[in-house]
């Protein structure tokens, strides 16, 4: 069908205007706030469709109107009036707003940045309950209802009982013909996996800081979703002292406490502990500050980070966000303290220009 | 003889001359003062602190309106200065320049310190593009250094 062949030209249209401006989209977050369950709605500018143009009056061409031979003509554009204006209403492009699914962007943000796909660690030992339609009862509501099945069974009943008719072939079946469908609970291998998002929400982090993390963790969201069926998450903020929030709270929560992150690494561990045994959980951790640490709480927090956090995760993600001050330096201790770790990836991020780097750097290992 | 007295005095005594510690008491409050350079109506300081005992017990409540008090007092140097972060275990006060100073190749501001203790410290940094912070010396008139060290032991007054 030609409708058919537009709508996948379209598409395909689309996807590669997104393509072409995933960095944009990425680094400036426009997108987030236009996420739904599963489809995310982006704006792109309007795809233009060919037609005519006029070109300029008087540029060639015959006309006719007043003047005698030879009269000058004057320039387009210049009537009795002078020149013409700009107009009241505000210019700039239209834009069409396009559902894309998020399995989708991150397709296209795996591609754009190379991301390998993810090896999963251990067996797929967690069972999930998928319910799967593969059974046949006498009874259900009528929206389940079997149409072959009952049709099939009607017909036979008629054939039976001679009241099928050739010459009026109609099958009208009854109550005891009714076939449902009907469901079973099927135990489903699946490898899952825990995000653990750790974010400093000191006095010291700005609402602009924040926003960076927003970004880079929605991204970061999107990717581990395709790459694993269940992906739990898990959010703690800290300043001085750590607690486990919402998706809501974690975004949109300042304090003005000073910076101790080991308080936030032993709430990361306790929640390891209790909920994701490591031997069934691929794990990961994403924290970000701006590594403003108070005193000597970097030494408990290497050791919690050391002993607790790294052993149990595929990945330790640290992103230091770049504050206004300056004064992080957690990031240089870390790598000094650490040295070549490959479960640990450290990333400055100076701006929201760096956040593509960024999530390349963490994503970048497959792990 | 006030504290800031004392201190100003030192300062234009030592104008002229090259990098000079000062320490300077009254009762049980001290002055620390590094200036790197004097001359009659300004010094370069590297760092100016008053250390007293008498924030020995203070609260980080107390701590924290006196940071509110000293950030409305303070409000002569080249940006505005307010608490930043609270430190409940180490008990002390972050204060800095909020905003902090910025130009094309770096930004600078002042940090000031309330610890339990106890001192009140200031001092300035300058931040580059891709570069650790650096401690710079905050250049500063004598009335400006006078009028600052008043401030804090007033601070300390009202803890």
């Amino acid at each position: 069908m030609d409708i058919e062949r537009d709508q996948r030209r379209f598409k395909q249209i689309v996807r590669g205007r997104i393509r072409d401006n995933l960095r944009k989209y990425i680094t400036h977050g426009e997108m987030i706030g236009r996420k739904g369950r599963d489809l995310v709605s982006i704006p792109v500018p309007q795809l233009d469709v060919p037609r005519f143009k006029f070109g300029k009056n008087g540029s060639g061409g015959v006309g006719q109107g007043d003047g005698e031979v030879g009269d000058a003509l004057g320039k387009p554009g210049q009537g009795p009036d002078g020149a013409g204006g700009a107009g009241s209403d505000p210019g700039g492009g239209h834009y069409l707003e396009v559902e894309v699914s998020l399995d989708e962007l991150a397709q296209m943000l795996g591609d754009e940045l190379e991301l390998p796909r993810i090896k999963p660690k251990g067996a797929a030992s967690i069972e999930a309950e998928k319910t799967k339609y593969n059974s046949i009862r006498q009874t259900g509501p009528e929206s389940l209802r079997h149409l072959r099945r009952t049709y099939l069974r009607a017909l036979k009943r008629q054939i039976s009982t001679g009241s099928y008719e050739i010459e009026d072939p109609r099958v009208i079946p009854v109550r005891p013909d009714k076939q449902y469908r009907s469901w079973n609970d099927v135990p489903q291998p699946q490898v899952n996996a825990a995000v653990i998002y750790m974010m400093d929400v000191s006095g010291s982090m700005t609402d602009e800081q924040k926003e960076i993390v927003r970004t880079e963790a929605f991204w970061i969201d999107a990717w581990l979703g395709k790459q694993y069926k269940g992906v739990e998450k898990r959010y703690i903020i800290h300043d001085a002292v750590a607690k486990e929030v919402d998706e809501q709270t974690f975004y949109h929560t300042r304090e003005s406490g000073g910076t101790r992150i080991s308080s936030a690494y032993k709430t990361a561990a306790e929640i390891i502990d209790a909920s994701f045994p490591v031997a069934d959980w691929n794990i990961y951790c994403f924290q970000f500050s701006d590594g403003d640490n108070w005193g000597d709480d970097n030494r408990k927090a290497f050791e919690l980070l050391g002993e607790k956090l790294i052993p149990a995760s595929n990945l330790f993600c640290y992103g230091q966000v770049e504050s206004p001050y300056g004064s992080g330096d957690f990031i240089d201790a870390l790598e000094k303290h650490f040295g070549e770790n490959e479960k640990l990836v450290l990333s400055e991020i100076a701006d929201k220009d760096a956040i593509y780097e960024s999530i390349r750097k963490f994503l970048g290992k497959g792990k | 003889m006030s504290l800031s007295s004392q201190l100003l005095a030192e300062l234009l005594h030592a104008a002229g001359q090259g990098p000079q510690s000062f320490a300077l008491s009254a009762g049980v409050r001290t002055i620390h003062c590094r200036a790197l350079q004097c001359d009659p109506l300004a010094a370069t300081i590297d760092e100016l602190t008053l250390e007293t005992a008498e924030l020995a017990s203070a609260s980080v409540v107390q701590l924290q309106t006196a940071s509110q008090a000293l950030a409305q007092r303070v409000n002569y140097l080249l940006e505005p200065i307010a608490p930043i972060e609270t430190d409940s275990q180490g008990c002390s006060v972050q204060m800095r320049s909020n905003p902090p100073q910025r130009d094309d190749n770096a930004s600078r501001y002042y940090e000031l310190l309330l610890r339990r203790g106890g001192s009140i410290a200031l001092c300035r940094f300058e931040k580059q593009p891709g570069q650790p912070r650096l401690r710079v010396p905050a250049a500063l008139t004598h009335e400006v250094i006078g009028r600052l060290i008043d401030d804090f032991a007033a601070t300390v007054d009202g803890i």
